[in-house]
C-alpha cells in the first residue's frame, strides 16, 4: 500500500469516528441547552401572565401557547414540566410541545396557567447537525488529501530519487553517489546512511576484485620461479633417474597449482561480472573450431563424434566466455567419455546439447556443478570446469541441466 | 643479440638470464621501473622482455617509453595477471607478443627466437640442424634436401624442438605449445607421444638421424 493511501485511509477512519463522537456531543449539549432556554422562557412567560392578570384583569388565551383556566380546589404548586403532542390542524400532524403548567392564586382566585412552546423535533436537530458535521468532514478530508498529496510529492521527492538511484546501483560503478539533498532530517540521515553503505559495498567490491588479481599475481610469480627453476634444473647433465622422478612430481604439482589459481581467478571474474563486452558470437563456427581442437583427444580415445550443428547460429554474449563454455563442455565430454564411446553435439537456436557415453553417476547429479567436485577422484582435473559452465550460464541467464538418458551423460544449455 | 629483461622477481631474472644466456643471447636486467627507464634511455636492445607488474610504475607506461626510445626492439610482454585487458592493451600499444606467468622456458625461448627471426637476425628464415632444415616462411621441412611431409602438429613440435635444441623440454611444455588450453582435458599424454613417434618415423624414412631423446619420462631433448 502506498504511503499516501495508507495515511489518507487512517485520517479518514480516525476523523470519521471523531466526527461521529463530536456530532453526538453537539447534539446532546445543544438539545440540553435549547430545552433549558425554553423552560426559562416559559417560566418567565408564566410570570408575565400572572402580572397581566393581576394588573389588567384579563385572562390571556393563545392556544396552544397560552392557556389559563380558573380552577378550584387546587393549591398553588411548583412548575410542572411535561412534553406533549398537540394536533396542528393546518399541518395536520402532531407537533411536540414543551408545556409548563403552574397553579397560581391571584387576588383570591386560583388559576391553572399552562404555557407551551413548540419543540424542535429531535430528528430535525439530528439531521441538521449530521449534515453540518458531514459537510465539514468531507471538506476537511478533501483538504487533507490534497495537502497530503502535495506534500508527499514534494517532501518524498528526494526519497523517490534516492530509491531510483539505488535501483540502478552496481558495485562496479565507483562514481555512484546520491546527490539529492533533502531539508528533512530523516531523509538526509537515510541518504547519509545509504551513501555510507554503498561506498562500503563499492570499496569492498573493488578490494575483492583487486584481491583476486593481486592474489593471482602473487601466486603466479613464485610459481613461475619454481617452474623455471625446475626446468633449469633438469637441464643439468648429471641428473639421475631418482632425481628426475622427484623433479617430475614437483613439476607436475606446480602445473596443477598454476592451472587451479588461474581457473579460480576466472571463476571469480565471471561471478563479479568482469566480462561486460558483448559481441555477436557465431556459435556454430565456434563449436566447429573447438571440436577441431580436440581432434587428437578424440582420436586417441577412438571416440565417434555425432554433430548436428545448425549453421550460422549467432548469440549476443562475451566471446571469451562463450569460448570457455564450449571448451569446458567438450573437454568434459571427451574426458569422461568411455573408450570407443560416442560424443553427440547438437546446436540449434534453443539449446546446445553435448553428451557422451559412460556408466551412470555414482553421486547425486546436482553435485556435478559444485566447485571442486570430482565424480572421478582418479583424474587430474580440479573439478571447476562445470562450475565455470554454471557461472557463465547464470551470467547470461541461460539454463544448464544434466540428464542421464540411454547410457549417455547429457549436458543441455538452454539459451 | 641483446635482450633487456625487465622483471622484479630476482629469482626469475636469474633463471631467465642463465637460460637465455646459454642460448647465446646477451642479457641485461632491470628490476624496477626506474632501472628500466635508465637502461632504455642509454642503450639499444634487440628484444625487450617486460613484466607488466613492476614496482615503481605501471608497465603499460613503459611500453610508450620503449616505443619512443627503442622502437625497433621486439617487445614481449610477461604478465602474471593473465587478464585479457592487459593483453589486448599491451598488443594494441605495440607489443609483439604476450606470455602469461608461469611459462615454460622453452616456450619463452621459442617466442623470443620467433621475434628475432621476424627482425631478420640470424641471417635467414631458415633454421638448420645438421641434415634437417626448416623454412619458417614457407612452413617447409627438408631432410638431406628432401621435402618432409608433416602434419601441422608435427611441424609445430619439430620447430619447437629445433629452436630449443640441446635443451630438455618437458612434455607439458610440448603439449601446451602444440595443443594450447585443450591439453588440460586430456587424460594422458598418449597422443603427444604418438605425434613424436610419427615425427621420428618420418625423419627416419628420409634417412635422418634420430635426434629426439626421451629423458626419464620428464620430456625430450633434441640433440646429437
Amino acid at each position: 500500500m502506498k504511503l499516501l493511501k495508507k495515511t489518507s485511509r487512517t485520517y479518514l477512519i480516525v476523523s470519521a469516528s471523531a466526527f461521529i463522537v463530536a456530532g453526538l456531543i453537539i447534539y446532546f449539549v445543544l438539545s440540553f441547552i435549547l430545552e433549558e432556554e425554553m423552560n426559562e422562557n416559559l417560566r418567565s412567560d408564566i410570570k408575565s401572565i400572572v402580572r397581566t392578570i393581576d394588573k389588567d384583569k384579563t385572562i390571556p388565551h393563545y392556544f396552544p401557547f397560552v392557556e389559563v383556566k380558573k380552577v378550584q380546589g387546587h393549591s398553588p404548586g411548583p412548575y410542572r414540566v411535561i412534553d406533549t403532542l398537540i394536533f396542528d390542524k393546518k399541518e395536520k400532524e402532531q407537533i411536540p410541545f414543551r408545556q409548563i403548567s403552574s397553579v397560581k392564586s391571584i387576588q383570591g382566585e386560583t388559576y391553572l396557567i399552562i404555557v407551551r412552546d413548540a419543540l424542535l423535533e429531535k430528528s430535525d436537530l439530528l439531521m441538521i447537525i449530521g449534515v453540518a458535521i458531514g459537510l465539514v468532514f468531507v471538506l476537511l478530508n478533501i483538504t487533507l488529501y490534497l495537502i497530503n498529496r502535495k506534500l508527499s510529492l514534494e517532501i518524498w521527492k528526494p526519497f523517490y530519487n534516492t530509491l531510483d538511484k539505488l535501483r540502478k546501483f552496481s558495485p562496479d560503478d565507483s562514481s555512484f553517489n546520491l546527490t539529492d539533498n533533502s531539508e528533512i532530517d530523516e531523509f538526509a540521515e537515510m541518504k547519509n546512511t545509504l551513501e555510507g553503505l554503498t561506498s562500503k559495498v563499492i570499496s569492498d567490491y573493488q578490494s575483492l576484485k583487486r584481491f583476486s588479481e593481486d592474489a593471482s599475481h602473487e601466486i603466479q610469480t613464485p610459481l613461475a620461479v619454481i617452474q623455471s627453476r625446475l626446468e633449469a634444473l633438469v637441464q643439468h647433465p648429471d641428473i639421475t633417474k631418482d632425481q628426475a622422478d622427484l623433479i617430475k612430481s614437483a613439476y607436475t604439482s606446480v602445473q596443477r597449482i598454476s592451472k587451479l589459481t588461474q581457473t579460480l581467478l576466472l571463476l571469480t571474474k565471471i561471478a563479479n561480472d568482469q566480462f561486460p563486452e558483448k559481441v555477436r558470437v557465431n556459435m556454430s563456427e565456434l563449436l566447429q573450431e573447438k571440436i577441431t581442437l580436440f581432434e587428437d583427444h578424440i582420436k586417441s580415445k577412438s571416440l565417434t563424434v555425432n554433430k548436428q550443428v545448425a549453421e550460422g547460429f549467432m548469440l549476443e554474449t562475451n566471446f571469451f566466455l562463450a569460448e570457455s563454455l564450449v571448451m569446458n563442455l567438450i573437454g568434459n565430454a571427451v574426458k569422461h567419455s568411455s573408450k570407443d564411446g560416442t560424443i553427440t553435439i547438437s546446436l540449434n537456436e534453443n539449446h546446445l546439447e553435448i553428451s557422451n557415453t559412460g556408466s551412470p553417476l555414482s553421486v547425486p547429479p546436482e553435485k556435478l556443478f559444485e566447485r571442486f567436485f570430482k565424480a572421478d577422484k582418479s583424474t587430474g582435473s580440479h573439478g571447476l570446469g562445470l562450475a565455470i559452465v554454471k557461472e557463465i550460464c547464470k551470467l547470461n541467464k541461460w539454463e544448464v541441466t544434466y540428464q542421464y538418458v540411454n547410457d549417455q551423460h547429457k549436458f543441455i544449455v538452454q539459451f | 643479440m641483446k635482450i633487456l629483461i625487465i622483471e622484479d622477481e630476482k629469482d626469475l631474472v636469474d633463471t631467465l638470464k642463465n637460460y637465455l644466456g646459454s642460448e647465446g643471447f646477451l642479457c641485461e636486467t632491470a628490476t624496477t621501473w626506474f632501472e628500466a627507464e635508465d637502461s632504455l634511455s642509454v642503450y639499444n636492445y634487440d628484444i625487450i622482455i617486460l613484466d607488466l607488474t613492476l614496482p615503481g610504475g605501471n608497465g603499460l607506461d613503459l611500453i610508450k617509453l620503449i616505443k619512443e626510445r627503442n622502437k625497433d626492439a621486439g617487445l614481449l610482454i610477461v604478465s602474471a595477471k593473465n587478464s585479457l585487458d592487459d593483453k589486448i592493451k599491451g598488443l594494441d600499444m605495440g607489443a609483439d607478443d604476450y606470455i602469461s606467468k608461469p611459462f615454460h622456458l622453452a616456450e619463452l625461448n621459442s617466442r623470443i627466437k620467433s621475434l628475432a627471426r621476424r627482425r631478420h637476425y640470424e641471417g635467414s628464415d631458415e633454421i638448420v640442424f645438421n641434415e634437417i632444415k626448416i623454412n619458417v616462411e614457407a612452413n617447409e621441412v627438408s631432410v638431406h634436401g628432401e621435402k618432409l611431409d608433416l602434419t601441422k602438429k608435427e611441424y609445430d613440435i619439430l620447430l619447437y624442438f629445433m629452436v630449443n635444441r640441446n635443451k630438455l623440454i618437458t612434455r607439458e611444455s610440448i603439449a601446451e605449445h602444440a595443443w594450447g588450453d585443450s591439453i588440460s582435458y586430456a587424460d594422458n599424454f598418449d597422443f603427444v607421444y604418438s605425434h613424436i613417434k610419427n615425427l621420428r618415423k618420418k625423419i627416419g624414412q628420409k634417412k635422418g638421424k634420430n635426434y629426439l631423446h626421451n629423458f626419464y619420462g620428464i620430456g625430450y631433448k633434441f640433440s646429437d
